[in-house]
């Protein structure tokens, strides 16, 4: 039964109003009686061992160093994985002896105002003794680099080997095609930085801690770990959050002295990250290195794949996801959407002088979609033909779905060649094709681009145990319950900072129990008031939450029926629930009145009434928790002006299935963000260092992120394959959009230089890159030309 | 990232900013928009002890037509320029670059003054008024001297302006009827700062012929060679040339991009 | 040993006096003191925009703009806009068209989307894009933003025929 408002319903946000009118609560935005602000000192360097902290006398009781919290027995930040052979590092929350990159903290100070805590910060001393510098992730790998962590046996946290013997088909496939493909390092820039208040609440005798994170329960797991408190004694509130994309999705060293700081001096203390600490000092993603060969027969079927790929990990590994995840995941999601069997692919995650990278909005998928469909583009112009076609002939049909790939990925459902087929269309590829024949009136050169993937989310216990990190996503759950009033309230322990749960969980409530959004509540983000989640990163919370939200609501259903239809004086088996009212033939008692009679009319209830009320948590798992697989295809024009390198998107068409939409203006609106995101890390993103580790962006003057002028006004085309696992057939749908576009772009871009005989390999692609790249082409063929007359 | 503490002035009049400014016992500097010294105050890197805001004094605020030239007082905001409720002695030059300066919430704040005395490499008004052959008038303890832009901007965030001195207005010769106008900044985004721009003023009339390189970190360059402006000179080795000693004179990409830029603001007058 | 300074000005139509540090920027003035926590800090270097405010009804950056500079003048919030039509329609529109997500961005869209209302009410989404280009959102991809401004213009195109 469909419900006006419910599963499929393109209704309003309800977390609108407050945000529209200015009336959200951020961090930043809470003060707390007797609080005060931190400063954090941060290293000046990407490599050295600290000689000493000097502190100015008069400043001594303001300034705290990681010895102050040691002998308080704060231990330094961990997270292992158990994959064999993994290197764990120790992070301790102010740098202990050592500093391992530019930003990291070494003291963190305190005032009554952020600006006087600067103040104190800009007299602290760092006295360090410089160390040489790993600040790229192959020097890093070679023999004899100076190591971050002086106990290891060489700069790499993980090598994972995937796949098998390769060499027959290498020596027999027809065709080979081998690139050297590079991402850059980005930052993830949610427009709010992180923050954190915490104070010691003296009646409950609980730290509270007031963040901007994605995942509440498991910065409580790691706080308790680092500060040696109980869980029971944390609390962890997500207030309204200004954006996440990974970065609010771990344990943060400036978490762990502010929860320390609030119970040593027993007033609230507070930090926000200023933009110059986010882009300089963390908030770190995606380098990526691929050496990678493909083989195909003649008409580019897909025979094998076969990479290295070394992602720069940073220094230390992020709690809780690990240095590793990113790699690792490279290894097993490297082959996408395509069906071949023969793959090896091995993979490094270094440890270098530059601050830990973090899981961000696709994780390691958009560096591999940006690899795997390079080489796509790349087998259709050695078999000379359009790259469209050459995807159809390998991507998985729908008559093999569900499927399992060589890495053993399971497919659950979709129609992906049908994505690309639309894409084509879509983009009208035959108009730009004679466009290109014609040539531009102003010189710039047309290029087509197309790209797919398919994006793995909510992905759950069957695939995280596995990884040993230290949190693995049991049942999710959801508790609901009927208030005296007919109203229902909803507690999520996932994360809503963007993605509109407050709204569509009530639509999923709604179109189990019909009761009108408006009365429906949420509660998230708090520790205190919700059952245990990992949180919401991967794409998963509407699948999992939203499937236990279903699961509750559905239990409180039943239980509604049976009291709904003993007032009735019916029988059970003959009630039905309808627009929130419980209906027994022509006999109708809205759930308002059921919800009054439990709570404040007991006596009429029916002697054998469920002792649980209308109150209820439920865990909830897919039927298969490998995770579900979205997947889109991205089509993309652009016309490239050869002489400055620049590129302007004509036109952008993405062709998704999501499965079922639970409130499809909601789902566009993720897609849109996304390919933004993904616009910026094609074009336009990135965070360089020199050789000595210094960042070379600390503002947005020079790291650029889209603005309303970068990006185009994006056609979005669903198709809508339910899952066959989980509730209503919903998919995972908050990174994807992020994923595919430096892809397609790429692709666009080498399509438009082609005939000038320039590539582009490595993101982002920027004026430079394009003009390098011209050059070295005419150069190239120059030389050609001079060899063949000689 | 908040700044350092200092003290404030407001004056009203420009004696009294002068006076304040010429005092050696602190260092004290004018603050006019605040659109590019707020910046440098948030990340610290200006420390100032006494700032002199010198956006009330009513002629510094001024813009009006004397014969032959427009006189613009210093704290002219970019939005005014912009808006063009002045009599426009440049033809719509002055509205049309104004408009393509930062944002409007910047616009609004942002002086034609703080721009110039600022004395980023990339910023619009140099250019512009480098190529428009304006002149800078300072004021100082010493009174007022006038000086063309092209020899007041020194370097990178580097004038000539002594210390006591504000820049009090510039004065804009007036176009001529059939005079052309070329103008063309690269920029990767919309609102941000030129990597490289051209700039193009020939007006027969008057006898000018003039082109400038600008956002070439350093001084801008001007042009008045008639092969570069009317022949087929502009190209990169005669760029490279002209650009031969700034930091960018031996970067064959920054080089090409300024070659590109000043080509397309000459098509621009030729076309 | 710098001094503070006593300054009068108007915010969201109310006369309020204050002793502040010259170093204090308007943004910080505003959440801190006066509580006006609707306005935003994404940068604190003029390029997000998510600060901005109105000063003497022109749109300015609240981040780079020193508290002290605004003696004498009314400062509008987004908070102060609620009474506000042009605002309203802006909210209504920006709800229907999607144009939020985090809303974090949210006050400072309000205002630069209300600018160009009033400023350029012929613009079409290119012209949109362009005026509001001074305002960063991570997460919305813009779209929705544009459509809802090109709503409220279209909508009083129409009323005014
Ligand atoms: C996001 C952003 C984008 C921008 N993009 C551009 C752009 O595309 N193009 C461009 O040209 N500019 C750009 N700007 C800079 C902007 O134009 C500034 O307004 C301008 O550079 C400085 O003017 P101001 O009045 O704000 O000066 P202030 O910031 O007040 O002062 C700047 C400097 O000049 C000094 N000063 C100010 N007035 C005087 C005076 N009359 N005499 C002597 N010294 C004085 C100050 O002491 C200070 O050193 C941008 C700024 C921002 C924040
Ligand atoms: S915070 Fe003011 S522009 Fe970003
Ligand atoms: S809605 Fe999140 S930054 Fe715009």
């Amino acid at each position: 039964m469909a419900h006006a408002s419910g599963v499929g319903a393109r209704v309003r946000r309800k977390e609108d109003e407050r945000l529209l009118r200015g009336r959200g609560r951020f961090v930043g935005d809470i003060a707390l009686p007797g609080m005060k602000e931190l400063a954090f000192v941060r290293s000046p360097v990407a490599h050295a061992r600290i000689r000493g902290v000097d502190i100015p006398e008069e400043h001594r009781a303001a300034v705290f160093i990681w010895a102050d919290l040691a002998m308080d027995g704060v231990k330094p930040i961990r997270a292992v994985s158990g994959l064999p052979g993994f290197k764990a590092s120790e992070q301790p929350a102010l740098a202990d002896g050592k500093v391992r990159f530019v930003g990291e903290p070494v003291a963190v100070c305190i005032a009554a105002t952020r600006a006087e805590a600067e103040d104190i910060a800009a007299q602290v001393f760092v006295d360090v003794e410089e160390l040489p510098v790993n600040a790229d992730m192959l020097e890093a790998v070679k023999p004899g680099a100076p190591r971050v962590h002086e106990h290891w046996s060489d700069n790499v946290f993980l090598e994972t080997n995937v796949g098998g013997a390769i060499a027959e088909i290498a020596a027999t496939a027809p065709v080979k095609v081998t690139r050297t493909i590079r991402t850059a390092r980005q930052c993830m820039v949610p427009l709010e930085g992180k923050g954190v208040v915490a104070h010691w609440d003296r009646h409950v005798e609980q730290l509270v801690l007031t963040t901007a994170t994605q995942m509440p329960h498991i910065v409580r797991a790691g706080l308790s770990e680092c500060l040696g408190l109980d869980q029971g004694l944390i609390r962890v509130v997500a207030p309204d959050v200004g954006g996440g994309f990974g970065w609010k999705g771990l344990l943060q060293p400036e978490e762990v002295v502010a929860g320390w700081l609030a119970r040593h001096l027993d007033h609230p203390v507070r930090w926000t990250e200023d933009r110059r600490e986010h882009l300089v000092a963390a908030a770190n993603c995606r380098e990526h290195h691929y050496e990678i060969t493909a083989y195909a027969d003649e008409r580019g079927r897909l025979l094998g794949l076969e990479a290295d790929a070394w992602v720069d990990a940073g220094a230390y590994s992020v709690y809780p996801f690990s240095a590793c995840l990113e790699a690792a995941q490279v290894g097993s999601i490297l082959p996408g959407p395509y069906d071949f069997r023969h793959y090896r692919c091995r993979t490094f995650s270094v440890c270098t002088n530059k601050p830990p990278i973090v899981p961000y909005r696709g994780v390691a998928r958009t560096g591999v979609c940006f690899a795997m469909e390079q080489m796509i583009d790349a087998v259709a112009e050695a078999v000379g033909r359009e790259p469209w076609e050459v995807r159809l002939e390998n991507l998985v049909p729908p008559d093999k779905m569900p499927f399992d790939n060589v890495t053993k990925k399971h497919f659950d459902s979709g129609d992906y060649p049908e994505s690309v087929r639309r894409a084509v269309a879509a983009i009208e590829l035959d108009g730009w094709r004679a466009r290109q024949t014609r040539g531009e009136p102003d010189g710039r050169l047309i290029g087509v681009g197309v790209a797919t993937y398919c994006e793995q989310s909510a992905h759950g216990t069957a695939v995280y145990y596995g990884w040993g990190i230290p949190m693995v996503p049991g049942h999710e759950q959801a508790q609901a319950r009927i208030t005296p009033d007919g109203g229902l309230e909803l507690r999520v322990g996932v994360q809503s900072h963007g993605q509109s749960m407050e709204t569509t969980f009530a639509q999923v409530a709604h179109e189990v129990l019909g009761i009108e959004l408006a009365r429906i509540k949420l509660v998230h983000g708090d520790t205190a008031l919700t059952p245990y989640s990992t949180g919401t990163w991967g794409s998963r919370s509407m699948v999992m939450a939203g499937g236990a939200v279903a699961t509750a609501c559905r239990t409180l259903a039943e239980r509604v029926l049976r009291i709904g239809a003993h007032l009735l004086q019916g029988r059970p088996e003959d009630a039905r629930l309808v627009d929130g009212c419980v209906r027994v033939g022509q006999a109708s008692i809205p759930i308002r009145d059921i919800a009054h009679t439990w709570y404040r009319a007991p006596q009429l209830l029916p002697p054998d009434v469920d002792r649980g009320g209308l109150e209820t948590t439920c865990g909830y798992k897919p039927k298969s928790d490998h995770g579900t697989f979205s997947y889109a295809t991205h089509a993309v024009a652009v016309a490239v002006d050869p002489e400055l390198g620049s590129v302007e998107i004509l036109d952008y068409v993405v062709v998704e299935d999501a499965g079922t939409m639970v409130n499809p203006m909601v789902v566009d609106g993720q897609i849109y963000g996304g390919v933004a995101q993904g616009i910026g890390t094609a074009l336009y993103e990135r965070m360089p260092y020199d050789d000595e580790g210094q960042p070379l962006a600390s503002t947005f003057m020079d790291y650029l992120i889209p603005g309303f002028t970068e990006v185009p006004h994006v056609r979005i085309l669903h198709m809508m394959t339910p899952s066959p696992y989980t509730e209503f057939g919903v998919k995972g749908i908050g990174e994807g959009g992020a994923i595919a576009p430096p892809a397609a772009l790429c692709n666009a871009i080498n399509d438009a230089l082609r005939p000038l005989g320039a590539r582009v390999t490595d993101s982002p692609m920027t004026p430079e890159r394009i003009i390098a790249a011209i050059h070295d082409a005419s150069t190239s063929a120059a030389a050609s030309t001079a060899e063949a007359t000689r | 990232m908040k700044a350092v503490g200092f003290d404030y002035e407001r004056p009203t009049a420009l004696d009294h900013a002068l006076e304040l400014l010429a005092r050696d016992d602190v260092s004290a500097r004018a603050v006019a928009g605040a659109q590019s010294l707020g910046p440098m105050l948030n990340l610290r890197l200006a420390q100032p002890d006494l700032l002199v805001d010198i956006t009330h004094i009513a002629e510094l605020r001024q813009i009006r037509r004397e014969d032959g030239t427009l006189r613009i007082g210093a704290c002219v905001t970019h939005a005014r320029l912009e808006d063009g409720d002045y009599d426009d002695a440049t033809r719509g030059v002055l509205p049309a670059v104004a408009a393509g300066i930062a944002y409007r919430a910047v616009r609004n704040r942002g002086t034609i003054g703080g721009s110039v005395a600022h004395a980023d490499p990339a910023a619009d008004w140099i250019a512009t008024l480098t190529a428009l052959g304006a002149d800078v008038v300072v004021a100082g303890p010493a009174g007022r001297r006038a000086v063309p832009v092209s020899d007041f901007v020194l370097g990178v965030f580097e004038t000539d302006l002594q210390p006591g001195e504000i820049i009090a207005e510039f004065r804009v010769p007036a176009l001529s009827e059939r005079a052309r106008w070329g103008y063309y900044k690269v920029c990767r985004k919309a609102g941000e700062f030129s990597h490289a721009t051209g700039a193009v003023l020939v007006d027969p009339a008057r006898g000018v012929s003039r082109a400038v390189i600008a956002a070439a970190s350093g001084r801008p360059v001007v042009v008045d060679d008639p092969e570069v402006i009317h022949g087929n000179g502009c190209r990169p080795e005669r760029i490279a040339d002209l650009l031969a000693g700034t930091p960018i004179g031996g970067d064959a990409f920054e080089v090409n991009t300024h070659t590109v830029a000043l080509k397309r603001a000459i098509a621009q007058v030729t076309a | 040993m710098t001094h503070s300074k006593t300054i009068t000005l108007t915010v969201n139509g109310k006369a309020v006096t204050a002793a502040v540090e010259p170093r204090t920027h308007l943004a910080d003035f505003l959440r801190e003191r006066q509580l006006l926590t609707g306005t935003h800090l994404g940068c604190e270097h003029g390029v997000c925009g998510a600060c901005t405010i109105l000063i003497d009804g022109e749109p300015a950056r609240s981040c780079i703009t020193l508290a002290v500079a605004c003696d004498g003048h009314a400062v509008t919030t987004v908070e102060g806009l609620d009474g506000d039509p042009v605002a309203a329609d802006l909210r209504e529109a920006f709800s229907t068209e999607h144009g939020l997500q985090c809303g974090f961005c949210t006050p400072g869209m309000l205002v630069s989307a209300r600018d160009v209302v009033l400023r350029r009410p012929t613009a079409d989404d290119n012209q949109i894009r362009v005026e509001m280009s001074g305002n960063l959102c991570r997460c919305t991809g813009y779209v929705g933003i544009v459509n809802a401004i090109r709503r409220v213009l279209d909508a009083r195109k129409t009323a005014a025929e």
